[in-house]
């Protein structure tokens, strides 16, 4: 049985060019003269939500991601076609934005929470509960007004929580919040989703995608592009957003540097393998230097795609004083056990010389690693184990 | 996502781990032991209802969707009184004269028509005083004029809503009309001691009010439904009404008696059921006298089919209206 479904939805947003006729000052009837320019957020999409499944949506910015959202709790309609909803639908989408800022906090609760469809004494039933999820019972009776931002979104998210929904869509909302709040809203989600709630989340963070989704869908300007498990649709997500290929070939026609990196390759122990999870992996760095160089020291950084330094590989630790000769040559780092979750990762490779960058690529290269032993969590921990008695 | 712990050779980071791991034990196993033994609290509240299918389509004009649209608003009904509610509070939060302000306005204006008109207009109003006859029919007038024109730019002042959030929107224009009916009951009141000061006797008449003020409200509700959609689209609406509601006191018998239209015109200045209904108004209260009721009908049937129009039109532009606003 489903719970959505979208047949053929397409949605067309017609763009104005508003601000020039304003300028000029005269009317421009626009809608009798030229068409206005036409852009289509989605294009044909369909697909089907189980009752009790949880779904990811992933995809670049402009991919309609929120278009989607938007059809589905009913602020747009499609241009053409159908969707389907059964079922109580609550949006946790900018949460606490109904709300009055010259009334209090338990006016709000009333007025966002009949915004949402409850009913005043379904309201009043749950207002003490709401309250104190929220974690703001001293400043109830207080306007909005004075509230602290991060005090709206939690009052929000509580309300639009007790809607108690069966199907529940989620869009980067739980980037809101500090950490004690957010760990209550995973909470929340998961028991949502063991209790059988229909589940929809669109968001950025392919690690929450990965933990909470049963099924994960990639848009692509306006088209569905994969469905699939959550492994499958971010592998190829992240591929897309990368460009593949295992081996660079670095720029190598600058003439002033004293040495650059030419070349750079991750293998597993065949030298024609992807590295995976849990096993070897080997990273290949190519240079060439022009003089006699002391005190080197290369580096390969790996990101995660987000921009947050992930690893480092370096020979800064191992060899302080290494010193190389003019020509070209390879250095080999050897992980014995790749610990970083499958997935497309950024790199970053420099040689430096008594402190000083001799050569620097950002974002010159991909790492991918494959599916390997299993990852729960961030890192895979090599272990051994006994029994003791 | 933190970085791994950099780990060293010699056992006291170690020993500081363990330490940290049994100082965060005892707390974590405090919460999740009851938390296994009973639901989460909000699980606990669901509601016993039957999941409804909602089916969501493009955007069309038909009368099917005043259907739906009704249905809806009636399962919307306590926002609609939350908003007017809340509307009214708002309004004169910060203000000292609060409530009073709802009768002041219509005292003023008819002060000022008083002290322009009540020279030529002497010979017209058959023993009520001039000021009193204004202010009777100013009454439904402020009330038509104050709740289009607030009504007009509620969708606009309330976008971001409209375009996070779900719920009929017609509440928004529809809630302007109810915050403007409680201002014009409490002008009411004022009416109704003005009259005892002056000696005029109520009827059972009176109570012909009631349907009379039904049809006035409904039909400005269509006005205000259509005007306030077509204010999302085009801007050009908020600039004209101003103008159209000046002229709008001098089509209605506000300030000058019925009987002033030559009676050839008199069925054409009758087709305004805003015209027709300040004037039956004044018969029922300030004169006691039976309301006439061709006029009464008429205006209710011509409000009946202006409600129904504007309502498919509004519920046909309100798909789009986040897209467009």
């Amino acid at each position: 049985m489903f719970d959505i479904k979208l047949s053929h939805v397409s949605k067309r947003y017609s763009i104005r060019n508003s601000t020039r006729a304003r300028s000029v000052g005269w009317p421009q009837f626009s809608f009798l003269g030229k068409k206005p320019k036409e852009l289509w957020a989605l294009r044909d999409v369909s697909f089907e939500v189980a009752e009790g499944e949880s779904l990811g949506i992933i995809g670049n910015n402009g991919a309609g991601k929120s278009t989607v959202l938007k059809l589905l709790s009913r602020i747009t309609a499609p241009t053409s076609g159908e969707i389907k909803v059964r079922g109580r639908l609550s949006a946790l989408v900018e949460v606490g934005s109904g709300f009055h800022p010259e009334l209090t906090g338990r006016e709000n609760i009333f007025l966002n929470g009949s915004m949402l469809g409850m009913t005043r004494s379904e309201i009043a039933r749950m207002v003490d509960s709401i309250v104190e999820f929220a974690g703001v019972p001293e400043y109830i009776d207080a306007p909005v007004k004075r509230y602290s931002s991060g005090m709206n979104v939690r009052l929000g998210f509580s309300i639009a929580a007790h809607l108690d929904p069966d199907i529940l869509l989620l869009d980067e909302v739980l980037a809101v919040g500090d950490i004690v709040f957010q760990a209550k809203c995973l909470d929340l989600v998961s028991q949502l989703r063991q209790s059988g709630r229909t589940v929809i989340l669109i968001s950025h963070d392919l690690g929450a995608i990965q933990r909470l989704c049963d099924r994960v869908l990639l848009l692509h300007q306006g088209q569905v592009l994969m469905t699939g498990t959550p492994i499958d649709v971010i592998d190829h997500y992240q591929q897309m957003a990368m460009g593949g290929g295992e081996t660079y070939h670095l720029d190598d026609d600058t003439d002033q540097k004293s040495a650059l990196c030419s070349r750079i390759s991750f293998t597993s122990e065949e030298l024609d393998q992807i590295p995976r999870t849990g096993y070897p992996m080997f990273a290949r760095l190519g240079f060439h230097a022009r003089h006699h160089l002391e005190n080197v020291v290369f580096n390969i950084l790996i990101y995660w795609p987000s921009g947050y330094l992930c690893a480092q590989l370096t020979t800064a630790i191992s060899d302080p004083q290494l010193r190389i000769a003019p020509g070209s040559g390879e250095v080999e780092f050897c992980c014995p056990v790749l610990e970083i979750q499958p997935g497309w990762y950024r790199v970053d490779i420099s040689i430096e010389s008594n402190g000083e960058d001799l050569d620097r690529q950002q974002r010159c290269a991909v790492l991918r690693v494959l599916p390997g032993k299993m990852v729960f969590g961030d890192f895979y921990m090599d272990t051994v184990w006994r029994v003791l008695t | 996502m933190e970085p791994p712990r950099p780990t060293s050779s010699d056992g006291s980071v170690d020993r500081e781990l363990r330490d940290h791991c049994n100082a965060t034990e005892d707390p974590a196993h405090e919460s999740t032991t009851p938390l296994a033994a009973r639901k989460h609290p909000l699980l606990g509240s669901r509601l016993l209802y039957s999941r409804s299918l909602k089916v969501i389509r493009p955007a069309s004009f038909s009368l099917g969707t005043i259907i739906s649209g009704v249905t809806t608003l009636v399962g919307y009904r306590d926002l609609l009184y939350t908003m007017t509610l809340f509307r009214i509070s708002v309004r004169y939060k910060q203000s000292v004269l609060g409530w009073l302000w709802a009768a002041l306005q219509p005292l003023a204006m008819m002060l000022i028509y008083t002290l322009v008109f009540s020279r030529v207009a002497r010979a017209a109003n058959d023993g009520v005083p001039y000021w009193l006859f204004v202010f009777s029919g100013l009454l439904p007038w402020t009330f038509f004029s104050g709740a289009v024109s607030n009504a007009i730019n509620g969708l606009i002042a309330h976008s971001d809503l409209l375009t996070k959030l779900y719920f009929p929107r017609e509440i928004i224009p529809l809630s302007y009309v109810f915050t403007a009916l409680v201002d014009f009951a409490i002008a009411c009141g004022i009416l109704s001691g003005l009259m005892v000061y002056y000696h005029l006797s109520f009827s059972w008449n009176v109570l012909y009010a009631f349907p009379v003020v039904a049809i006035l409200v409904a039909f400005t509700s269509a006005v205000a439904l259509i005007l306030s959609s077509v204010q999302v689209r085009f801007r050009d609406v908020g600039a004209a009404l101003p103008v159209v509601l000046q002229i709008g006191v001098f089509a209605t018998p506000v300030i000058y008696p019925l009987n002033w239209v030559p009676s050839r015109y008199q069925r054409l200045y009758l087709m305004n059921p805003v015209a027709s209904i300040i004037e039956n108004f004044r018969r029922i209260v300030l004169r006691g006298s039976s309301p006439d009721v061709s006029m009464l009908i008429t205006s209710a049937a011509i409000t009946l089919c202006c409600l129904v129009l504007a309502y498919a039109y509004f519920k046909a532009t309100e798909v789009t209206m986040s897209d467009t606003i």
